[in-house]
């Protein structure tokens, strides 16, 4: 665009939630548009003969998170303050451990994301349903896979009654969900009276959830399996297709066909059901449910899900992105603390590294586009020259 | 129009030699000049990629020339190297966009005070008494009838553009240097409002102002003009005076050899087989609307903003809701709730408002291309990747789109472009009624003509298509048959032979009677 130069400003939206423009994957190949284009009116198109290139700048920032993942990583284990204790088997499946449910959080949050909903109820849903399951198990002395049922049913719940506000009344969802947050803290609080259930919870529950599969915890397993399923569901099923459609731009959506209310609806319903297993493991792990533990999973989760944007497909929410910044996090809150560092370190760095991402990517994504724009221009300007 | 003052018609007023510009070493721009002499209005016009928004994009100081150009600036001779935004500014050139950024909730003040300072009182608050007199000034000079005070988005569309335009040229009235330079003003606006801009212009220009003008409308270049350059290639053409050019020697500049016709031959109205009837349709702006649609037609709606024509098209597709009457597709009746019903029973829909209703930003040209169909490519639980990208590639061959790979993202492209685009999303999945909204807005002549081969070539397999337009000589070339709604109303069928003249005349005729 040309801009004039003094006040016309167009860039206005830089817009939450959902953040776009997708680098051209690298791998593919050009797409040959040949003769055809050129034929029939009058000499239109030729053969774009070059392909973008892209930057190795851009190109680093696709992985700069994998990388700087890696540095964090070397870096603890090499630095003698940090090293012997963190390169233990103990501390480094503790650190695998401890981010699974936060994780499996963050994983359900990205699924309203993509369609350009926020879910901020997904820490109180998993507070609620662990102190619903723990709650079950207590009084009535359910039988082991009752409760777990129960947990995830008050997360779809929790997500269905999300989903109905959200497309029903067509409110923003961040209203809508910064309500119900509220609401279900309230609720847990009062039949918890504030205090942690202990008592009643399945032995084999609490064996699994603090367990060990081949050295490594078993609520990894749970974790990789929903990053499969999720990552599944928003890349490979016509489904996820129609939530990228969504964020990008509703009005079209609807004009494609694409039934953007049953399909927002089902995302928080989604999200909902991992927030309810999310709550269960948390049962699980700890043995017992903490009326408090649930709402501080959300903020880092929503951090989680935006650096992740800025991890191999830049400007784009992905599961992988988001599983890497999650971990990326982890390892330097464990580094430092075990350096010595006080604890407070570990919201600053979660702050600074989410800002610097997105300035970041934002830098990076726009120059990207502008290369593409660029090639496109050069591709039209590049047409047989006719005498 | 208005011509040169004799003493200065050899002089320039701005001048630009030896422009180049190369994007990954393919020249968008190749030694172009362009003179432009002061007090003239001088349209610049070329097709997509002729490297017109490249020279427009130059002279803002948005994009870098390549080394080795001359400017000149009235009497000042300077290198284009190291030309800025704020150099070109200070030179008194005034840049207009297609959609100036204007703010709608804000009122006209506010908006023209964007562009320089808003006056203070001695206490450092906005001086609102004395804005709003300056700002009223401004309006009765340009013959804006509104108040200071009211909301912009409450003015009609001409209007906003001209506010955009006092917000640009404000300081600049006494000023005997400076262009202000308008790309593609009128793209955005209804066809009965271009004439209030352009009889603006006209005034504007006769004050002793100059302007440089953009657009794709060869009738208002023509009208409004007093020399054109066309670029074509990225090199100058030829610069004329547009005086004695017919709107068919601008076409055979621009293309580089006269189309034998823009638009494809008619067909012979086929009369039987109605595919499409609707039956006293009420809803909206719609009263009682009758029509039957014949397989292979091209039939046109011709009516105002605001006849309700693009409420028609929804409601046939499903997305506006209909009080009364019926549709039958095929000789079955139907009611559709949603577009996913009527895409099942064959209707296809290409809105109006490119950007706002049928482009996914930030997806690739090939998830546009398949948007609203991923399901046909998803089966025992495994997406066809491979089968999408073939089929977005024979997409892209067929329905001629210049894109360099198809992950593109789809903002990337030219208006033309993204319009093939949408209409291929549609074509692809060979619809049995095409329902079209102002195919051709913001699209430049020569993709205008491939989209309307491409709807004749979809009519010819079969496909039978509304099409509403603004532009009556675009009814007329395009349409077998022509429907003029007024007032929500059918006023009229005009049938073979249909003329432009004539389609005008209705649609004014339309405007006097409401």
């Amino acid at each position: 665009m040309t801009t004039s130069p003094r006040p016309e400003r167009s860039d206005v939206t830089e817009a939450l939630p959902v953040p776009r423009t997708e680098a051209p994957p690298a791998a593919e190949t050009l797409r040959e548009q040949s003769k055809t284009g050129s034929g029939r009116r009058g000499g239109g198109g030729g053969a774009p003969s070059a392909r973008p290139s892209k930057g190795v700048g851009a190109y680093m920032a696709q992985y700069s998170l994998v990388i700087l993942l890696v540095a964090s990583f070397l870096l603890y284990t090499f630095w003698g303050k940090t090293g012997d204790i963190f390169f233990s088997t103990a501390n480094l499946s503790n650190v695998a451990g401890s981010q699974a449910i936060p994780a499996i959080l963050t994983l359900g949050l990205l699924i309203p994301m993509v369609s350009g909903n926020l879910d901020l109820s997904i820490g109180s849903t998993a507070g609620l349903s662990a102190i619903a399951t723990a709650g079950l198990y207590s009084e009535t002395g359910a039988p082991l896979f009752v409760g777990v049922l129960f947990g995830i049913a008050m997360g779809l719940l929790v997500g269905l009654v999300n989903g109905l506000l959200v497309t029903y009344f067509q409110i923003d969802s961040f209203i809508i969900t910064l309500g119900t947050a509220a609401i279900i803290l309230g609720a847990v609080n009062w039949y918890s009276k504030g205090v942690s259930i202990l008592q009643g919870i399945p032995q084999d529950l609490v064996g699994f959830g603090s367990g060990k599969f081949l050295g490594v915890p078993k609520l990894v397993y749970v974790l990789v399996v929903v990053a499969f399923l999720v990552w599944y569901l928003l890349e490979q099923t016509p489904y996820g297709r129609n939530l990228h459609a969504i964020g990008s731009n509703k009005a079209a959506s609807r004009l494609v066909g694409i039934r953007v209310e049953r399909d927002i609806q089902m995302s928080f319903v989604l999200s909902g059901g991992l927030s309810g297993l999310g709550g269960v493991l948390l049962v699980a792990n700890a043995g017992s449910a903490n009326p408090q533990i649930g709402q501080q999973f959300t903020l880092p989760a929503i951090a989680a899900a935006f650096l992740g944007a800025a991890c191999f497909k830049l400007g784009k929410l992905n599961v992988l992105g988001s599983l890497v910044a999650i971990y990326f996090l982890q390892i330097n809150i464990n580094g430092l603390s075990l350096a010595g560092v006080a604890n407070w370190i570990s919201e600053v760095f979660t702050g600074l590294s989410l800002i610097l991402a997105i300035i970041f990517t934002g830098v990076l994504s726009r120059r990207a586009l502008k290369t593409s724009v660029k090639a496109a221009q050069s591709s039209a300007a590049e047409k047989p020259k006719t005498a | 129009m208005t011509s040169p003052a004799s003493a200065t018609a050899t002089s320039s007023v701005l001048r630009v030699s030896e422009l180049s510009k190369a994007y990954n070493g393919i020249l968008a721009l190749d030694g172009v000049d362009l003179d432009v002499r002061p007090g003239e209005v001088h349209a610049l016009l070329g097709g997509n990629g002729s490297g017109k928004s490249t020279l427009i994009k130059v002279l803002a100081g948005v994009v870098d020339a390549e080394p080795g150009a001359v400017l000149q600036l009235g009497d000042s001779t300077q290198s284009l190297d190291g030309w800025s935004s704020d150099k070109a500014y200070e030179a008194g050139l005034r840049f207009v966009h297609q959609q100036p950024a204007v703010f709608k909730d804000l009122s006209i003040a506010e908006n023209i005070a964007f562009g320089t300072e808003f006056p203070k009182t001695r206490t450092g608050g906005i001086a609102w008494k004395q804005l709003n007199k300056h700002t009223a000034e401004l309006l009765e000079r340009f013959g804006v009838h509104a108040s200071p005070t009211t909301p912009l988005g409450e003015l009609r569309a001409a209007d906003r553009t001209r506010v955009a335009i006092i917000r640009a040229v404000q300081d600049r009235e006494d000023a005997d240097t400076g262009v202000l330079v308008l790309d593609e003003p009128t793209a955005a606006l209804p066809p009965t409002e271009v004439n209030h801009l352009l009889d603006s212009l006209r005034r504007y220009a006769a004050s002793g102002q100059t302007i440089l003008y953009v657009s794709h409308r060869l009738d208002e270049v023509l009208s409004v003009a007093d020399r054109v350059t066309v670029l074509r290639d990225g090199k100058k053409v030829a610069t004329v005076d547009a005086k004695g050019l017919s709107e068919a020697d601008l076409v055979e500049l621009i293309v580089g050899r006269s189309l034998d016709r823009m638009y494809p031959e008619p067909t012979d109205a086929p009369e039987h087989d109605v595919v499409l009837s609707a039956r006293g349709l009420s809803g909206g702006p719609l009263t009682d609307v009758s029509f039957d649609l014949h397989k292979g037609e091209v039939l046109g709606i011709a009516g105002l903003l605001g006849s309700g024509r693009s409420e028609l098209l929804r409601m046939l597709f499903g997305a506006y809701k209909a009080n009364a009457g019926s549709v039958s597709l095929s000789g079955r009746e139907v009611r559709f709730e949603t577009p996913s019903d009527a895409m099942a029973a064959g209707m296809a829909y290409v809105p109006e408002e490119r950007q706002a209703d049928a482009l996914f930003q930030g997806n690739s040209v090939r998830h546009n291309m398949t948007a609203g169909d991923a399901n046909s490519y998803f089966s025992k639980l495994l997406f066809k990747h491979d089968a999408e990208k073939r089929d977005s590639a024979t997409a892209i061959s067929r329905f001629l789109i210049r894109v360099v790979h198809d992950s593109q993202p789809v903002e990337t492209l030219s208006g033309g472009n993204a319009q093939k685009v949408v209409i291929a999303r549609w074509l692809r999945r060979k619809p049995a009624v095409l329902l079209l909204d102002e195919p051709t807005q913001g699209v430049d002549i020569q993709a205008r003509a491939e989209i309307y081969a491409l709807v004749r070539e979809a009519t010819e397999a079969g496909c039978s298509v509304l099409l509403v337009a603004s532009d009556p000589e675009e009814l007329a070339h395009a349409c077998d048959r022509v429907l003029v709604l007024r007032n929500g109303r059918i006023a009229t069928d005009v049938r073979p032979p249909l003329e432009a003249h004539r389609l005008t005349e209705l649609m004014n005729l339309a405007e006097s009677v409401r």
